[in-house]
């Protein structure tokens, strides 16, 4: 009704009006009937008497009147929040110190948050994402019916964890089977990454992600261009006029503004495209751990990279064997998942068991799954999710560790308080009136940690976020405080207040409160002594619990820290330091094979006449790039060596590089020697292999000696000392490096320049060179061999960093807490130390008195909180490197840090005992 | 507390206090006086009951409250009937009819 909203909103803000009205009224009718008395033959007290008598209690008639007004509720709030307020300021130092230590937790929490939700639950900035479906299969093993082949893309293929293989991609031909199926999709579309495309534009040229995407792909998604239009069915035919997209981000970064991007004309390796259109902002196609800066239509990928596996191109789209394109569609409204799958399952066996030529293919056919789209692709969340759990588990340990040292503070605060309680409970306030009174005052505490812990975790994100992306080209996680993360935050902050403060509250008007108004030292008393034995307990069980969580953290904090290191020292075999990395790519911009060849020698010798240069050269990929080729290869003459698990060839790894290779890496030339201008271009069949390979295959004199790799023999010129090969983790494996290959010469590849100062300082000097060789090569992945090193191990980096954060935020919030409590537990026994100084103990003694409960609290946390980090830290097991999970130094590294700091928090008020004037303690009573 | 007692005892004095003031408005003192004295001394409303009577049925929209100038020039409090709670009324009166009518015709049979 909205008279009574009326009303409450009056009371609310015109209190001091109405309660004067009130007062007003009654005064008037109390007048009235002392008027009236003193008509009927009162004297003038008599009358006032009787009337004041007749109207039976003011107060409460105002009480009741009050009640009406039905803001009670709200009323008290305010009353609490106030009251609270002003006791949180009456002790700056523990306000100080929860504040603190809560917006430290709460800020870690919401920080990891923000990333957990960036990563794993945002939905895609589309229409309706829910309706989105993400289309995959599951079998065996790799099925056979795929038998022309599988091209690599994003996410590709995976082992299922749970036995078998999940592919995500599929035939062209399957895209029109879920397109005819309107009754269950609205729309079907598919897209294929292109990887790094060259893009020139106004005569400078760069390498950027790109995507193919079919006619339906936007209007499937739902999205509506900032400028121009997007790509629709017409664009999407072999022989279409070539229209592009650009991103939004993209566009504005090379055209300023967005829209003046729209018909512009571009050459994407060096073909000629129109700019038809700019995607809105927020949008970044189906992957979040990839954001194309430009968009084609798939038939336009047989002009830009076709994929060469047909005779004839456009069989691509029409072969039902070749896997490339990955597929997501639109569920019609009100159509379950359950269903699709059902419905869609049995047109795709139908399909596949169509393609299938043979018995042997029948028996591994793909199933459909249909997976929710509303997160887009999950490949961001297969890298991410597990070590954010992780890193979210360690914070919520933190602030786990916050709520127990200011539930503590509290409890040994109630002390201090319990005169006041008992005299507000004793005239007359309900028992849940005031703990509801106590727990507004924590939550207003957790309140303001929330608040500041939102300002920690806006720097915390950005921290993160640089580390996690250390040295990637356009790095994808958007973790920010968006509304989502907000109210979790909220929500958060209201649970922690909640749980540190319910204990105390409890406590603290429970029990007998009648000694304590007559005792003014209620702290010491023997009749206390039952009120005070419970909270001593309380205290006790939860600073062990403190200890315990403690031990956590320190545990998987020293795993991470070792992890680390050992990563950083592990012996690569090459120099990490002053050198520098970068890729061309020619045949995007049309160069044939010789013209490559040439290229590179060319370039080579231009990079190495830059001042400054010790040397230069050349490779397929960079080392270390986490994918690479491993040949069967033997060796004439030699006896084959015991091959691994089954294979029936040795397998031995496999790198091809231009001339100078091992000068430039500092590989260690054992004998022989290394590739040159003369084995340029494949005059001869050289090769070299690694002291491994020797080993391997028990030649004891390798130069020489002819290597056979399929059809070809090589002779063995050089042998060089180990290096890793594809890993950072793997045991070194022979290899054998060959030259370039003369005839097809690489499209892509990688140049190594060793320098001798700082490679950064060397950029704009390669730029140069390689701008005035062509305007239209593009350099990408341009980075220092140690960064790229940095990239691999970034995970492990951002990991022991935080890690090591955590351990120390956890251990300082401890040690207060540890110190807080020796103190008082030291105030509270003043009079007992007093008496043994006065007997005759020695400082000594009173130290030990003083400590020694700390040090078997220590104790018990190690009992409870060792075996739980044993455990514990299995789940950790596949981050760590060079370190067992139960590794014994780690323990003990753990246990002293833990006994160091509760000793050292606990000897300042220990060593301030043992110095009590035993005098003035006794006189304390 | 016996709450049937009490909300029998409100709801009476509400239907009072709303029939009260069909005859025009008034302020508390007269409300009271009203009462007492029309239903002959039999009825006297504690002060206790009758402020925060009149707060809830102008919390509920019955009745107006307005400040004026007492018989004696003194500012006092006035409530008069609303609209809503001149139906009220006729609604309560019925009721009450409804109510002490079933009562009398039980006791009768006896």
């Amino acid at each position: 009704m909205l008279n009574k909203l009326r009303l409450r909103l009056r009371a609310l803000f015109f209190k001091p009006k109405m309660e004067d009205e009130l007062q007003a009224e009654l005064q008037f009718h109390i007048e009235r009937e002392i008027e009236e008395n003193i008509i009927r033959g009162m004297g003038p007290e008599e009358a006032r008497y009787a009337a004041i008598r007749d109207f039976g209690g003011v107060e409460r008639v105002k009480e009741e009147s009050r009640d009406v007004r039905g803001i009670r509720l709200l009323e008290e709030l305010r009353q609490d929040l106030r009251y609270g307020a002003r006791m949180l300021f009456k002790q700056p130092g523990f306000t100080l110190i929860a504040v603190i230590t809560l917006a430290l937790g709460i800020g870690a929490n919401t920080a990891i948050y923000s990333f957990i939700e960036s990563v794993i639950m945002r939905p895609l900035p589309v229409r309706e994402p829910q309706s989105l479906v993400v289309m995959k299969w599951r079998a065996k093993d790799f099925p056979a019916v795929a038998f022309k082949g599988f091209s690599t893309s994003t996410s590709g293929t995976y082992g299922n964890p749970e036995g078998g293989v999940v592919g995500s991609i599929f035939p062209y031909p399957a895209l029109e089977v879920f397109r005819n199926k309107s009754s269950i999709l609205t729309s079907a579309f598919c897209y294929f990454g292109a990887g790094r495309l060259n893009v020139t534009m106004g005569g400078e040229s760069e390498s950027v992600e790109a995507q193919y995407v079919s006619g339906e792909y936007f209007s499937g998604m739902g999205v509506i261009p900032v400028a121009g239009r997007l790509i629709i069915s017409a664009d999407d035919q072999a022989g279409a006029t070539p229209v592009a997209i650009l991103d939004y981000g993209y566009s504005k970064q090379r055209f300023g503004e967005a829209g003046s991007a729209v018909g512009q004309s571009i050459r994407i390796n060096d073909k000629p495209f129109t700019i038809v259109g700019i995607t809105p902002p927020e949008f970044f196609g189906a992957d979040p751990g990839v954001v194309p800066a430009v968009y084609v239509p798939m038939h336009a990928n047989l002009l830009l990279q076709p994929l060469l596996v047909h005779k004839v191109a456009e069989e691509q789209y029409l072969d039902r064997n070749f896997y490339w394109i990955e597929i997501m569609g639109r569920l019609k409204p009100h159509i379950s998942l359950a269903q699709a799958q059902l419905a869609l399952g049995l047109q795709f066996r139908n399909f596949v068991e169509e393609s299938a030529s043979n018995k042997a293919q029948l028996a591994n056919v793909p199933e459909l799954t249909i997976l929710e789209g509303a997160t887009g692709l999950d490949s961001l969340q297969h890298k991410y999710s597990r070590p954010l759990y992780i890193l979210m588990a360690m914070a919520g340990l933190i602030l786990l560790i916050a709520c127990t040292n200011i539930a503590n503070l509290l409890l040994l605060r109630s002390t201090a308080r319990r005169r006041e309680i008992a005299l507000r409970l004793s005239i007359g306030a309900s028992r849940l009136r005031v703990m509801r009174q106590l727990l507004t005052e924590s939550l207003l505490l957790a309140s303001i940690g929330g608040g500041l812990g939102l300002v920690f975790a806006f720097w915390a994100i950005r921290f993160l976020t640089l580390t996690f992306g250390v040295g990637r080209d356009g790095f994808t996680l958007r973790a920010g405080l968006n509304l989502h993360v907000l109210g979790v935050t909220a929500a958060l902050s209201i649970l922690t207040g909640v749980f540190f403060g319910l204990a105390p509250a409890i406590h603290a008007t429970r029990g007998d409160l009648m000694r304590a108004l007559q005792d003014d030292r209620a702290l010491i008393s023997l009749r206390g002594v039952r009120g005070a034995l419970t909270r001593l307990n309380h205290t006790r069980i939860l600073l062990a619990v403190q200890m315990a969580l403690l031990i956590l953290l320190l545990f998987a904090a020293g795993l991470f820290t070792r992890t680390l290191a050992n990563l950083r020292s592990i012996e690569l075999g090459f120099d990490r330091e002053n050198v520098l990395l970068f890729s061309i790519n020619p045949q995007a911009v049309g160069y044939e094979g010789p013209a490559r060849n040439l290229l590179y020698k060319e370039l080579r010798e231009q990079l190495n006449h830059i001042h400054g240069v010790r040397s230069v050269s050349l490779s397929t990929r960079p080392l270390l790039s986490g994918s690479g080729t491993r040949a069967p290869v033997s060796v004439l003459g030699a006896p084959a060596p015991a091959a691994g698990s089954g294979a029936s060839i040795p397998r031995a790894g496999l790198f091809r590089v231009g001339p100078a290779f091992f000068n430039t890496m500092r590989i260690p030339l054992i004998v022989g020697r290394e590739f040159d201008g003369r084995d340029e271009g494949g005059a001869s069949q050289v090769a070299v292999v690694n002291q491994r390979f020797v080993k391997t295959f028990g030649l004891d004199n390798a130069i020489g000696r002819k290597l056979s790799l399929g059809n070809s023999a090589y002779e063995i010129v050089g042998v060089v000392g180990d290096t890793l090969f594809l890993s950072l983790k793997e045991t070194p494996q022979p290899m054998f490096y060959l030259p370039l290959p003369s005839a097809q010469p690489p499209g892509t590849v990688t140049y190594e320049v060793s320098t001798t100062t700082n490679p950064l300082n060397y950029v704009s000097a390669l730029r140069q060179i390689v701008g005035q060789m062509d305007s239209r090569l593009a350099i990408s992945d341009l980075k220092t061999q140690a960064a790229h090193i940095d990239q691999i191990i970034s995970q492990e980096i951002v990991f022991s960093r935080v890690c090591m954060l955590f351990a120390a935020l956890a251990l300082m919030i401890a040690c207060v807490g540890m110190y807080g409590t020796v103190a008082l537990n030291v105030a509270r026994r003043t009079s007992e130390i007093g008496i043994r100084m006065a007997l005759g103990a020695q400082p000594n003694r009173i130290i030990w008195l003083a400590l020694h409960e700390i040090l078997v609290l220590g104790l018990v946390g190690v009992a409870i909180g060792g075996p739980l980090a044993l455990v514990g830290s299995r789940f950790v097991q596949s981050f760590l490197f060079g370190v067992k999970p139960n590794d014994p130094l780690n323990i003990l590294f753990t246990v002293l840090v833990l006994f160091a700091a509760a000793f050292i928090a606990g000897y300042l008020p220990a060593r301030r005992a043992s110095r009590i004037d035993p005098v003035a303690a006794l006189r304390h009573e | 507390m016996k709450k049937t007692q009490t909300d029998l005892l409100q709801g009476t004095l509400d239907l009072l206090v709303l029939k009260t003031l069909q005859s025009g408005p008034a302020h508390g003192w007269d409300i009271a006086q009203r009462i007492q004295q029309v239903s002959r001394d039999v009825l006297r409303v504690g002060q206790g009951s009758l402020y925060p009577a009149l707060h809830r049925l102008e919390a509920q929209g019955w009745i107006a409250s307005e400040w004026g100038a007492s018989e004696n020039n003194r500012k006092a409090k006035y409530y008069k009937l609303t609209a809503a709670g001149r139906k009220q009324l006729s609604a309560e009166t019925e009721t009450w009819r409804l109510f002490t009518g079933a009562v009398e015709l039980i006791l009768k049979t006896s």
